[in-house]
This record gives structure tokens, sequence and C-alpha cells, in this order.
């Protein structure tokens, strides 16, 4: 029978695929069933935070920083709770990263704030001597692409039943809402008025007069991220 | 010349020899840029503040990983196949019209493929998924490429003269449907722009599985990417290279088959050992740190069955180079086959999970292994594909002892470096308070990533004497006739 | 039965095929040369002699006359 095998190149591909596939039909296919429950509390995000998202994803923040907090003292000491499962069940694609150059960030809103992220993301080694990190200056002036992150909004709405503009339970009891707009040109104006939110904790003043004109840079996005991050 | 009424027909090999190269050189250029930066953050900067957005240290990052895995390992598992596929199989691919074209059409569309890639990475264009972070067009691309290869595979072995496939075939068709799995699964996305009726970026999109679930798929496809990218093709050139240059045959073709289905089967399991300590269920990371430990066997069964090819010919390690490329590349692998699982005990990944001894790790299988192999198939292809002596024996031996050393400075530092930074990550002074700030685990890192910096500028000033030397190899060695060329390759002093 | 408990079977026998299967493996390989007169090793002639005018250790075109 293995000699046989060996002289079929059709069959013996076969077989290697069942060997190489048999692990992912055991492993993984079975977990899709039980899709991912979000905890009481975890929301999608919202138009600018995802927009945010974006920005943390094209500069590849999570090439350095990592969000997933083991559950070791050490980690629950520096970085606050130990991840849960359910605390990702928004997050496409998972931003868990593999490296820790820098500090996590998976409760960076729990104790940072938007003023610190002003100056950090302008002159890192500034705000924290010995710094490595590069200082991310072109994020003040690009603009954040909220087109795109509405058109995602929209899709995993439809595709993926993320619950928009529908009463989620939080930890204390109440509901809450993560309202979505019905046009591009809502989706702009909620997101604006949110980047306004943010830049009444920020000092620089061309960012605030960008926003006051309409336009919301990559940094104002981001800090709404990283704000989310709780 | 010889009356010879058919030969190999190398076109495509040379063409994707030339790729392996240039693209090597390229990731490892950035790679060289990246580790001075970690060492000093002002090389962020180093073409101004203008274009300070294109070249800073996370901008280039996935560049790195990216050209070295498809562009410099996989251009040499495509250079080794065109070349060894064909002498297995003893058919000449100058038999066949159409294969002649789909190599062709392979080499073409690939280094599209390339350009796109290099392109989208620079303007931050990402689903910053490790090693699939390119859209949803380049995928497509990407996934095109890969069924004209496995066209060109199976059209070649459908017009075989040898009936029985030699062991390396086995290694590359298990090469092409393995990642031809992992991408397909691992890439599954919705684009955009057309669930939202043409809103935003065309090229955006989003992943099918959500968080705990995408991290599952994403690491049962990067870890196995590590398997199929940089392990099996790479046996596969091992098991034809070695006893062809050596001119021994392997030590037990047995073993090498045994090893095979074991590496199939436990393989895939290992992706697991990313994940310890994580949200994905308990089971799965014991399974994986399990599997992983038990990938010893299947890994050293290749390894020691290469090292005991060269048995009673140990002399040729001292006299041939290329043999000194070939020996070390599996020791290599022995030895970072013993680390990768010993990383993946629970109570050991605890301390170096995050920290740069998984960088050491992974910079010691991928410069000591499959570099030192690719180079040294491309060494041992030069004469036969261009009918030319290698340019420099002392060259390649300088090249040798430049890389190695490379090599040993850039594991050693980040092995020091990971767990001094695990160690004072996990420090409790006596009150139980963390004994260190972040800032502080970084600041003590400044000197190994120096000398991180410094052996992989070792490594890329060898890379540069092997591009010289193919280069001097192609247009200026001696011309030589096909029977010098039957085991060990012709080098010039 | 529920997901979980059909992964964990399903886990379990198949992977007690799949070790059988390589040890059955192991078995043939080992006692081909005895039983078929067929060894394994001289397949490994395949790398050592494969110029284009060598002669194939199996050719293909006797085979397919049988």
């Amino acid at each position: 029978m293995f000699h046989w095998l060996e002289k079929r190149p059709f069959f013996f591909a076969v077989g290697v695929f069942i060997a190489i596939a048999f692990a992912g039909l055991v492993e993984i296919v079975p977990n899709f069933y039980k899709a991912s429950q979000p905890v009481v509390g975890t929301t999608p995000y919202s138009t600018l935070e995802l927009a945010g998202r974006h920005v943390y994803i094209k500069n590849s923040c999570n090439a350095c920083h990592s969000q997933l907090i083991r559950p070791f003292k050490a980690e629950t000491d520096r970085y606050g709770h130990y991840s849960l499962s359910g605390e990702y069940a928004y997050d496409r694609p998972f931003l868990w990263g593999s490296k820790r150059t820098g500090p996590d960030l998976m409760r960076v809103g729990n104790y940072r704030t938007t003023d610190w992220h002003e100056n950090h993301m302008k002159d890192p080694a500034g705000v924290v001597p010995g710094s490595i990190m590069p200082k991310y200056t072109w994020m003040y002036t690009n603009l954040a692409d909220i087109d795109t992150a509405y058109a995602e909004q929209i899709t995993i709405k439809n595709v993926f039943a993320v619950p928009y503009n529908k009463p989620i339970p939080m930890k204390d009891g109440s509901t809450s809402v993560v309202k979505l707009a019905d046009t591009l040109d809502g989706a702009h104006a909620s997101a604006l008025e949110e980047a306004k939110l943010v830049t009444a904790d920020m000092k620089d003043q061309a960012i605030k007069d960008m926003v006051e004109a309409g336009n919301i840079p990559e940094i104002v996005a981001i800090i709404a991220y990283m704000n989310s991050l709780k | 010349m010889e009356n010879r009424p058919l030969e190999y027909d190398y076109s495509v090999a040379k063409m994707f020899m030339l790729s392996t190269v240039v693209l090597g050189i390229v990731g490892m250029l950035v790679g060289v840029i990246l580790a001075w930066q970690l060492a000093f953050p002002g090389a962020n900067l180093f073409l101004g503040e203008a274009l300070g957005e294109y070249t800073n240290f996370s901008r280039l990052r996935p560049l790195h990983t990216d050209a070295v895995i498809f562009g410099f390992t996989l251009s040499g598992v495509f250079a080794t196949w065109y070349y060894v596929g064909q002498r297995v199989l003893k058919v000449s691919m100058a038999e066949s019209k159409l294969l002649m074209f789909l190599g062709k059409l392979h080499f073409w569309l690939y280094l599209v493929g390339v350009a796109a890639v290099v392109v989208s990475l620079v303007l931050g264009i990402t689903t910053s998924k490790e090693y699939a972070e390119f859209e949803w067009p380049i995928d497509i691309a990407i996934v095109i490429v890969w069924v004209i290869w496995g066209l060109s595979i199976f059209g070649l072995i459908g017009i075989r003269r040898e009936r029985s496939l030699y062991i390396s075939i086995w290694y590359y068709i298990a090469t092409f449907l393995g990642i031809a799995m992992l991408y397909l699964f691992n890439n599954m996305e919705v684009p955009t722009y057309f669930a939202s009726g043409g809103i935003g970026a065309w090229y955006h999109s989003v992943s099918m599985y959500a968080g705990t679930n995408d991290a599952l798929v994403q690491w049962w496809y990067g870890h196995n990417a590590v398997a199929f990218g940089f392990t099996v093709p790479i046996v596969a050139m091992i098991y034809y290279f070695l006893p062809k240059e050596s001119g021994q045959a392997v030590y037990s073709y047995k073993l090498s088959l045994l090893s095979f289905w074991g590496l199939m089967f436990v393989y895939l399991w290992a992706g697991g050992h990313h994940l310890l300590f994580s949200t994905v269920p308990d089971w799965m990371q014991t399974m994986g740190s399990v599997f992983s430990i038990v990938l010893i066997l299947p890994s050293w069964g290749s390894a020691i069955n290469m090292l005991l090819t060269m048995k009673g010919e140990w002399q040729q390690v001292a006299s041939s180079p290329l043999i000194k490329f070939m020996v070390l590349a599996s020791t290599f692998y022995m030895f970072s086959t013993l680390e990768g699982p010993i990383q993946a005990i629970k109570s050991v990944n605890a301390l170096a999970h995050f920290t740069d001894w998984i960088v050491g790790h992974v910079h010691d299988g991928v410069l000591g292994w499959v570099g030192f192999m690719i180079m040294a198939a491309l060494f041992h292809m030069a004469p036969r594909v261009f009918k030319r002596e290698i340019y420099s024996k002392s060259m390649m031996n300088s090249q040798f002892w430049i890389q190695t050393l490379g090599v040993i400075l850039y594991f050693t530092s980040m092995w020091i470096a990971g767990i001094t930074q695990g160690m004072m990550w996990r420090a409790h002074d006596e009150f139980g308070n963390l004994a260190y700030s972040f800032i502080d685990t970084v600041s003590v890192l400044h000197p190994y990533f120096t000398i991180r910096a410094v052996g992989g500028t070792l490594y890329l000033v060898g890379f540069l004497m092997f591009a010289w030397n193919m280069y001097k190899t192609m247009t200026a060695g001696r011309r030589v006739e096909e029977s010098e060329l039957q085991n060990a390759t012709p080098m010039a002093a | 039965m529920d997901i979980a408990t059909f992964q964990a079977y399903g886990y379990f026998f198949l992977t007690a095929f799949m070790v059988l299967v390589l040890y059955g493996y192991i078995w043939h390989l080992y006692t081909a040369k005895k039983k078929y007169g067929k060894d394994y090793e001289e397949y490994a002639d395949i790398a050592l002699h494969d110029d284009i005018t060598d002669k194939p250790v199996e050719k293909i075109s006797d085979e397919e006359k049988k």
C-alpha cells in the first residue's frame, strides 16, 4: 500500500493534505461555532475610534506594543486586569502583537490622558527620557480616513451583525448605545463631534483649528482610540 | 562540448536566482536599518524629517519580515525547485513549451506581486496580521502566483522519466500544499468598499474572524508559515544539495521518509505555543506546548540524517567552504529546533514571550539555517547553470567566517537581552511592588541592541560578498565542461 | 453530543489512526527489503545520478508496459 502511494503524486498529495489539515480541522474549525461572545461592558468602536484603530494599524504600532495582559501578578500590577476573550469580540483583526518593545496598551485608556498622548506622540523621549520610540509627527498633519472607517462599520454591521444602534448591557446594569449614522455625511458629523471632545483636552492650537474647520487629523483619531482601550 | 541530445533548461532557475540575491539584499538591509534604529532612535529619521513617515521603525518592520520570507526565501525555494525538480525527475523544461511558459509567467507575476507588496507596506496599507499583511488585491495576486507554481510542479512531475519521487520532491509538494491551505484560511476577509456600496478606500478589508478566533487562525498560519516556508522547502534543498555536493548517498533514505511524515503530522499542532497564557482555550495551549516538544523528533531526524551523510567524509568540511555552509546550516537547524520547543514550555514561555529572546530564536533559524542553506544551494547551482567556475573560493571562506560571527553576535546578544528584560518585568521589591518601570527595562538593553546591530551588519556584509562572488562567477569565471560538474563544485582559489 | 465532546473524540481517534499509519509505515520500510526485495536506500541514487543522460533508477515507461 505504501509503496503504491510513493509513486502516485496525486494520492501522495492527498495524503499530505490530510496529515496537515488534520490539526486545523480538530483544533480550529469547531471553535467557529462558538463565535466570541462579548463580555458585559464591551462595546463596538465608534467611527472616530475605528479610524484611530486604522491609524494604529497603518503605522504598525502592534509591531512593538502588545494588547494582551497575561494572568501573572507582574503583568496585572503593571497593566491592569488580565485580558478576557470576550473583550476582543469586536476586534477585527486582533492586535495582540508578538513583541513588547514598548509597554502593553490593552488598558492604556485607564492611565494615560489625551494631553499625555499629545505630547508623547510628538516627542516620546521628551515625555519618557530614554524612550526609543520614534516621533510620529506626521500624525499631526495627515487626515484620518473617516470614509473607510464608516465603510468598515457598515460592513461589520451587515455581515457580522455587530450591534450598532442597539442597547448593550454595561457593568453597572445600565445600557449604552453606539450610534452608527445612516449616511456618510452623518458619519462625518458624528466623528467631528467626537473629535471636538478630544481636542477640548489638547493644547496644540493648530490641531484645534483644523478640527474647528471640519478636518480631523490622525492624532485626534488615534487618541480617541487609545482612550477607548480600557 | 560533448555531444548531448538534450540539456536541462535553467532559464527560469536563473531568473529566480537573481531575485533571491536582490531581494536578499533588500530584506537584510532593511533589517540592519531596523537594528540600528532600536539601538539609536535618531536613525528613524535617516532620510530626514520629511520622509520620517516612511523610514521609521514601525513602518519598515513588516517590510523586513516580508522581504526576507516572501522575497529572499521564496525566491530561493523557486530557484532551487526549477533546478532540482528537473534533475531528480530527469526531465528538461525544454521538453514542454507549456511548462516553460508557466515558469516564466510565474517569475514575472511574482515580481509584480513583490513590487506591489513593497509599495503598499511603505504606504502603510496593511492588515496588521504578521506575514499576512497584504490587503485583498495582493492576496489574490499571490494566490494566482501560487497556483501557477503548483501547475508547474505537477506538470513537471507529469512528464517525468523517474518513476519514484525523490525525497526533495516530497518536501516541495508539501510546501506548496501547506502554504496554499494556510494562506487561504488566514486571509479570509471582506472588502469594505464592496460590502458598503462604494465608500472609503477600495483596497481596505476587514477580517472574517474576530478577536480570539482571529488570533488562533493567525498563529496557526504564522507558525506554519515558518514550517512550510523556512523548514520544509529548506529540508528539500539540503536533501538534494548535500549528498550531491559531497558525493555521498543520504545516510538513511528510510529515516528521511519517516521524518517527513512525522513533520507533516506534528507541525500543524504546534502553532498554539504562540498563544500561551492568552485567551484561547487552555487545552489548545497545552496541545501547542506538547506537540512543540514532540516536534524535536522529526526535526532532529532530518538534521542527524544530514550530519551522518557526511560520515567518513568529514575532511570535506575542512576543504570545501560549500560543505561548511551546509553542515553549519544543519547544525543551526538542530540548535533552533531544540531552542523552539524549550521556549514552548509554559514556564519558559512566561518569561520569554514578548521579549528579544524570541527574536533571537527566529534569527538563529533564519540566518543560520535558511540563509546559509540558500546561499550554499546557489553556490552549488551557479557553475552548473552558467557553466563557469566559482569565481573565488577564498572569498567564500571569508564570507563564511564573517557571517558565522554575525549570527553568533546576533543570537547571544538577543538571549541576554530577552532574559534580562523578562526577569526585570517580573521583579518585585521587598514590599511586593514592581521593582522597575518599563523604561528601565528598555534602557538596559542598549548595549545588546548595539551588539545585535553589529552582528546583523556583519551578516549583510557577508551577503554582499556572496552577491559579488555570484556576479563575478556569472561574468568572469573560467568556463567549465559538463564532466567537471559531477559532484564537488569547481572553485577558483 | 456537544461540540467539545465531538472535538475530543475526533482528536483521540484520528490521532490513534495516524499513529497506527505511521508505525505501519515504519514497519513497511524496514521489512520491504526482505519481503519484496525492495531496498529503499536505492532511491538515494536519484540525487547522485541526476544527469539527463543518466539511467533512471526506475524508468517510468517500464512500469507502464506491465
